[in-house]
């Protein structure tokens, strides 16, 4: 069952006064619990598309549907509720939010849709403890490894059971063995929650472990996404 | 992990920042609480001044004579005052009633004559109520109401060249136009504190008044002091009706609408000080401002991802709003404590303020505590820190998530 699709999708930037088309006319299904990563070299538009299918830009032609219904029509505010209900989202950089502790960056999503404080803190211990981070709850981001980070991000991404995950680069920053754990990870959540994971990378090992992998060049996909 | 909670972390990220931001914020709370304790101690002083120095609470008098002039002697004098009197003191709320009578006319000793502004008074009753009787700079306050003495304001004294113990002759015209005179012994020196009535000042008994301007009991108006000070217009209301209720024809004012230099002062102030709170609110907000675009424009990437993560861009502004609210707060109670601390040491300074315009006696350093001045200050404050962080988070709100996800 398809639960996020791209149409012919199209975005350009402006640098200055010259216009960089990042992705022209891409077409992609993702599919509930599916496991795709999309690959390509830089500049092929492979952040550009996981952007546009994580409500995080918006395109300049074409169209995202999530669940079959277009996303054009929403506002701000309803995007927002969309990303904070529907996705997780994992960086290259982590981005955790520094003042807060592990526990409290998984709360946060939480915080966001207004769960009972003790309902918060369960799910935000269970979650933690499911990536493998059992008493590092109280610690702050930046007192944990890269790894530990990028879990901690994992965690705070699929705490809210989201349909899918948008992962850019979640690899690149961690050493292979990490990265490896991290990977395991992500597979193990697909295969329990059935949630959706895209994975923008340029890292063989993760390809490998695709379901599916798109190939973009150039704003363009290779062969059928 | 409440938004409060998060705005309040954010605030001790940068602690240097937050305390140079607070310390700003504090010392203009703490301005505006100082200069507002002193206005509003200024004015309650000049009211209380204003009341004992001779208006009272509430004055009633022939319709006709609040119209005319201090010059127009019984001319609309109070036919009835014995009735009116004992009407005025039945009311629960009055606590004293005062006859008065005024005119005007030349006191002469030996060669010199001064034109003076003279009141006809119960001495009694206006040393219980009024300051006068405390202004004395030297001699006795006028003992009763037929006494045949004059009490002079200090500069009247001086120009006529007489003391305490002299006589002076007093010349009015009567209440039919013909010019009468009395003699009359100086018994004491009034320090007046307004020099123009200094100048000009002469008090003496209802009855020495009554007798030069052949005033058959009339007197010109009445004043009255009052229970308590905030009742004067429920118990103006009551009087008149009931005065109506007895066929009497009389008019009734407050003090605040016979004193014309308290009004004028009052808005004077209150222009002053209005302009100082506009400058110290521009002060603190170009200052805190720019420590708020600051913590905004650090925290882009972060923006980003809690944008990214589902977080509405008005949640964005609010974070931000409450960050500068808690920062304000926190910095009005440093301000409070810092005010009060500064009031206490000035309070205790001895410092005298040269006079204002027109009075003669400098008024010590006083600086009361209003809690009204305290609480606008506050929420002046918290406004404008509030605005401050409003409108950089504002901005870093509307910026395309992608680009604050990549923002260095």
């Amino acid at each position: 069952m398809t639960i996020l699709e791209g149409r012919r999708l199209s975005r350009t930037y402006r640098l200055g006064s010259v216009r960089v088309p990042a992705l022209d006319n891409v077409d992609i299904k993702i599919d509930r619990g599916e496991f795709v990563v999309l690959q390509g070299p830089s500049g092929s538009g492979k952040t550009t598309l996981i952007n546009l299918l994580g409500l995080l830009d918006r395109a300049d032609k074409g169209e995202v549907l999530l669940e079959g219904r277009p996303v054009s029509g929403m506002d701000e505010d309803q995007r927002a509720d969309a990303r904070r209900d529907l996705f997780g989202f994992v960086f290259q950089s982590f981005n955790l939010i520094p003042v807060l502790t592990a526990l409290e960056n998984v709360e946060y999503p939480m915080t966001l849709k207004g769960l009972p404080r003790k309902t918060m803190r369960r799910r935000a211990y269970e979650v933690l403890s499911r990536v493998g981070l059992s008493g590092k709850q109280g610690v702050r981001p930046d007192l944990l490894s890269g790894g530990e980070r990028q879990r901690v991000a994992l965690a705070r991404a699929i705490v809210n059971d989201p349909q899918v995950v948008v992962a850019d680069e979640p690899t690149a920053n961690l050493d292979s063995q990490t990265a490896d754990g991290i990977l395991d990870l992500m597979r193990e959540l697909r295969d329990d929650r059935e949630v959706a994971f895209v994975v923008a990378t340029h890292d063989p090992r993760v390809v490998a472990r695709g379901q599916r992998v798109v190939t973009l060049h150039d704003g363009r996909t290779l062969g059928k996404p | 992990m409440s938004v409060w909670s998060l705005a309040f972390r954010n605030l001790l990220r940068n602690r240097r920042r937050s305390l140079l931001a607070g310390a700003v914020v504090m010392v203009g709370f703490a301005a505006f609480a100082l200069a507002g304790g002193f206005m509003a101690q200024s004015l309650e002083g000049l009211r209380e001044g204003t009341i004992r120095n001779g208006l009272g609470h509430l004055q009633f008098a022939d319709p006709r004579g609040f119209e005319a002039g201090a010059d127009s002697t019984l001319e609309h004098g109070l036919t009835d005052a014995a009735e009116i009197e004992q009407t005025l003191r039945s009311d629960p709320g009055v606590l004293e009633v005062l006859p008065r009578i005024d005119f005007v006319g030349l006191v002469t000793s030996g060669d010199r004559s001064v034109p003076f502004l003279g009141t006809g008074l119960d001495p009694a009753p206006e040393a219980r109520s009024m300051d006068l009787a405390e202004t004395l700079a030297s001699g006795r306050w006028l003992l009763d109401r037929d006494q045949r003495s004059v009490v002079l304001g200090a500069g009247l004294a001086a120009a006529l060249r007489v003391g305490v113990g002299d006589t002076v002759t007093v010349l009015a015209t009567t209440t039919d136009g013909v010019l009468n005179a009395v003699d009359a012994s100086v018994v004491a020196v009034a320090d007046i504190p307004i020099k123009e009535l200094d100048d000009r000042f002469l008090a003496t008994s209802l009855g020495l008044a009554g007798d030069l301007l052949m005033a058959d009991d009339h007197v010109s108006r009445f004043v009255v002091i009052l229970h308590d000070a905030a009742d004067d217009r429920p118990v103006l209301q009551r009087l008149l009706q009931t005065l109506k209720g007895r066929g009497l024809d009389i008019a009734g004012r407050t003090w605040e609408d016979l004193a014309v230099f308290y009004r004028q002062v009052r808005l004077l102030y209150m222009g002053i000080f209005g302009f100082m709170g506009v400058v110290l609110v521009v002060v603190v907000l170009l200052a805190t401002a720019n420590a708020m675009l600051m913590a905004a424009s650090e925290r882009i990437r972060e923006i980003g991802t809690l944008r990214a993560l589902g977080t509405r861009p008005g949640q964005i502004r609010r974070m931000f709003v409450i960050e500068g609210a808690l920062l304000g707060a926190a910095a009005c109670v440093a301000g409070a404590l810092a005010s009060l601390a500064i009031r206490t040491v000035l309070n205790h300074s001895g410092i005298v303020l040269p006079p204002p315009p027109g009075v003669t006696h400098g008024m010590p350093l006083h600086i009361k505590f209003y809690g009204e001045t305290y609480l606008v200050g506050a929420v002046a404050m918290a406004l404008t820190m509030m605005l401050a962080s409003y409108l950089p988070a504002r901005r870093a709100s509307r910026m395309p998530i992608v680009d604050a996800l990549t923002h260095v």
